[in-house]
């Protein structure tokens, strides 16, 4: 059974172009201009993942709204921003709204491919218990590799794709500086020091949250991250 | 900047020698008076001659009067001549005013008659009560006293011998000629009005009626009218000053104030600092602030405009370039041409190059955007620095590093990772302009009040009078061609100018300030960005 993904882009070049890659790898797209359409055809039938722009045309947020939506409808929905927007603002409102991953339109087409055969794989083994664990550990640190999930002094930390892949980055060789520029291409990303920056943060406070007193990601200024094996 | 005028007058001074003209007011009024004093000479003169002719015409055939004293000098002692005297008198006092003296004389000069005193009682006038009357009588009085000479009343009245035995009066009227003339008291002091008229007996000249009086009473009112005059200019002097005073003192506030908001709302380097105040005042002042505010508020626009382009450009260009990205993307996956990869390559390289381009264009919004959002925290300046040079050491073998740190700790407050990105610009910017092997020199230092890092490289100089402007938005003042001459990188960084914009918004957000000036061994360029220290290092 091929993955139904439903493609919300108001350029139609660009639609098109996405489109037919994703139908090159067996993919069935669905793909919409606006939110009117995309409502309308999502609310009868759900697909397996909604690729939606922010800006759809004339409706300057209507990306952020249909998430919205699609969101009330499913909590189970992958969803992924594809858009021309980099500010953090708009990458911090995209995810908070609920979205699995934030992307920006100067990914390659085989950035793109991966980061939603690695969303896909994720929900599979999220489905079905997986019958061989394969788990990186660092310490108090445990990387599911299979679920893509992380988890820091047994509780689970709640990461992005984009941030697992930033600290399995990191924590594979612990002591090893990682150069920003090394990080993007693991994480499969196209953004420049400053996003990756405010990743790091936001990872960052994600720990903090489980654990106040989290300090395995070290800062080396001038050169990039580490991770402090502890 | 336009040379300032030597003389600097300020508006206020210039309406208060503006309202000097008022002091032309008293000259003015000092010629009508003068008019007024010579018209009641004359008519003084008239009147006295009058008088003269009156009492002349009075005695006039009338020898036995005068006769009769005639013969003998000690006459006046003897009861006739008392009659004929006192006769004389009656007339005189008849005739006699306030302020004259009538006496006659007869051919041989004897004074046969007297009548009245040149001296004048005046009336004491009560002075009314009230705030301006005092002033008039303590103030002004006085000072009109020094500048107006008073009339004395103690002058020196009595008859001059020569007056009689030689006046040219005297001797007209002897003759048989009406005359009159002014002399002065024989001590100086006061000037008295003489007229002679002969007393005729038929043909004959018996005598002479000479009536004097004083020009004491012209002279008062003269002076009254001085003192009116004095005192109208003078309030109409401070009022007018005055007036004119506070008049110009608000306008040149208000304009001192306009002035000020002018300075304030826009700083060195031409960027609005903050909205201009417009005043709602109706006239031209008020016209002129509404159209400063609403210059500024253009130049406002015009410069966030400015600011903005990149990123809008940026955003705008993202679009079709991800299309063709997208549309190459695809190509690839199909059968093509063997000689078509290269093409396609070639066009992705252009696409990567173009995305490069677009990612530094937004990095300065992009950065503004992180500071309002950014928390401050307290790190060592030194460690931060240090790092970084030691990436850079790492990360380009062709450049030498030479780094520089004080013993202690520099604490600053802010973001270490900000700063980390403004050593990155320095470095880079200096790395564009400095051939492999050279130098780079990388410093920090510190005294009790500042924090200093420097970045200096040997290599192109900068033109002086863009020193100022290298930390704007999009400005390059350094020639491409140095440049690349210099780091000989093929294929480098897209140069738009904004790295030194980056490390002037950082070094603003750490409240420092950011400078470049050529060495002073002319060898290259040095920038130094420095910050306050808040607190004392630990």
């Amino acid at each position: 059974m091929s993955r139904r993904i439903a493609l919300v882009e108001d350029d139609a070049a660009i639609r098109e172009n996405v489109a037919d890659t994703l139908r090159r790898q067996g993919y069935e797209v669905a793909s919409y201009p606006d939110r009117p359409h995309a409502l309308a055809a999502l609310t009868s039938r759900l697909p397996d993942l909604a690729i939606v722009d922010i800006g759809l045309g004339a409706d300057v947020d209507g990306g952020f709204t249909l998430v919205r939506e699609l969101r009330a409808m499913s909590d189970q929905l992958p969803i992924i921003f594809l858009t021309a927007r980099d500010s953090d603002f708009d990458l911090v409102a995209g995810l908070r709204l609920g979205a699995d991953d934030y992307l920006t339109k100067n990914i390659s087409m085989p950035h793109l491919l991966a980061r939603i055969a690695a969303l896909f794989r994720r929900i599979d083994v999220m489905r079905s218990p997986p019958k061989i664990e394969e788990t990186m550990d660092r310490g108090p640190l445990r990387l599911d590799l299979k679920r893509m999930t992380a988890s820091w002094r047994d509780q689970a930390v709640d990461l992005t794709l984009t941030e697992f892949w930033m600290v399995h980055a990191l924590a594979k060789y612990p002591g090893h500086v990682k150069s920003r520029d090394s990080l993007m291409s693991d994480a499969n990303l196209v953004i420049d020091d400053a996003t990756i920056t405010s990743h790091i943060k936001r990872i960052r406070k994600k720990f903090l949250a489980v654990d106040a007193a989290f300090d395995a990601i070290d800062t080396v200024y001038g050169m990039g991250y580490r991770w402090l094996a502890g | 900047m336009p040379e300032a005028p030597r003389a600097r007058l300020s508006i206020r001074a210039k309406v208060v020698l503006v309202s000097a003209v008022l002091a032309a007011i008293p000259f003015v009024g000092y010629g009508y008076v003068r008019e007024m004093e010579n018209f009641l000479r004359t008519a003084q003169e008239q009147r006295v001659i009058a008088t003269a002719r009156a009492v002349a015409t009075a005695l006039h055939d009338r020898p036995r009067l005068l006769e009769f004293r005639a013969d003998d000098d000690g006459a006046r002692r003897r009861p006739g001549a008392r009659a004929a005297t006192q006769e004389i008198e009656l007339i005189l006092t008849g005739l006699r005013r306030a302020s004259s003296r009538i006496f006659v004389i007869d051919q041989q000069r004897r004074l046969l008659a007297i009548a009245g005193s040149l001296r004048q009682e005046l009336p004491a006038v009560p002075e009314p009560g009230g705030a301006w009357n005092w002033v008039q009588t303590n103030l002004l009085r006085p000072l009109w006293a020094q500048l107006l000479e008073r009339p004395p009343e103690d002058f020196d009245d009595a008859i001059p011998e020569d007056l009689l035995s030689g006046g040219r009066e005297v001797d007209a009227a002897l003759s048989g000629v009406p005359a009159s003339r002014w002399r002065p008291t024989p001590d100086g002091r006061a000037v008295v009005l003489g007229a002679a008229h002969p007393i005729w007996s038929g043909t004959e000249v018996i005598g002479a009626v000479v009536v004097e009086e004083t020009t004491n009473s012209v002279l008062t009112l003269r002076n009254r009218v001085f003192e009116q005059l004095l005192t109208v200019t003078l309030v109409v002097f401070v009022l007018g000053a005055g007036t004119l005073l506070v008049f110009a003192s608000r306008l040149s506030r208000r304009l001192r104030r306009l002035r000020d908001e002018a300075e304030q709302a826009i700083d060195a380097r031409g960027r609005v600092r903050r909205a201009f105040r417009e005043s709602g005042d109706g006239d031209e002042i008020g016209d002129l602030s509404r159209s400063f505010a609403t210059a500024v508020d253009r130049l406002a626009e015009y410069n966030e405009y400015l600011e903005r382009m990149a990123d809008r450009l940026s955003h705008e260009l993202r679009t079709p370039i991800a299309v063709v990205s997208s549309s190459l993307d695809n190509l690839r996956t199909r059968a093509l041409p063997p000689d078509a990869g290269v093409y396609i390559a070639r066009a992705e390289d252009g696409v990567r190059r173009l995305n490069a381009i677009l990612t530094s264009m937004s990095e300065a919004t992009r950065l503004e955007q992180t500071l309002r959002a950014t928390e401050r925290e307290r790190f060592d300046l030194g460690r931060v620095v240090s790092g970084c040079v030691a990436g850079y050491t790492a990360a380009f073998p062709q450049h030498r590093f030479e780094l520089r740190l004080p013993e202690r700790r520099v604490e600053l407050e802010g973001a270490p990772d900000l700063i980390a990105q403004l050593v990155d610009k320095l470095a880079e910017n200096a790395m564009d302009f400095t051939a492999p092997g050279e130098p780079i020199e990388v410093a920090v230092d510190a005294d009790a009040t500042t924090a200093r890092l420097s970045v200096s490289n040997i290599g192109a100089l900068l033109p002086e009078a863009m020193a100022d402007r290298l930390f704007e938005s999009m400005v390059s003042v350094r020639s491409p061609a140095a440049k690349a001459q210099a780091s000989g990188r093929a294929k480098s960084e897209p140069h738009l100018g904004l790295g030194l914009f980056i490390v002037r918004l950082i070094a603003e957000f750490h409240r420092g300030a950011v400078r470049a000036r050529n060495r002073d061994d002319g060898r290259g360029v040095i920038v130094e960005v420095s910050f306050p220290l808040t607190a004392t290092p630990i």
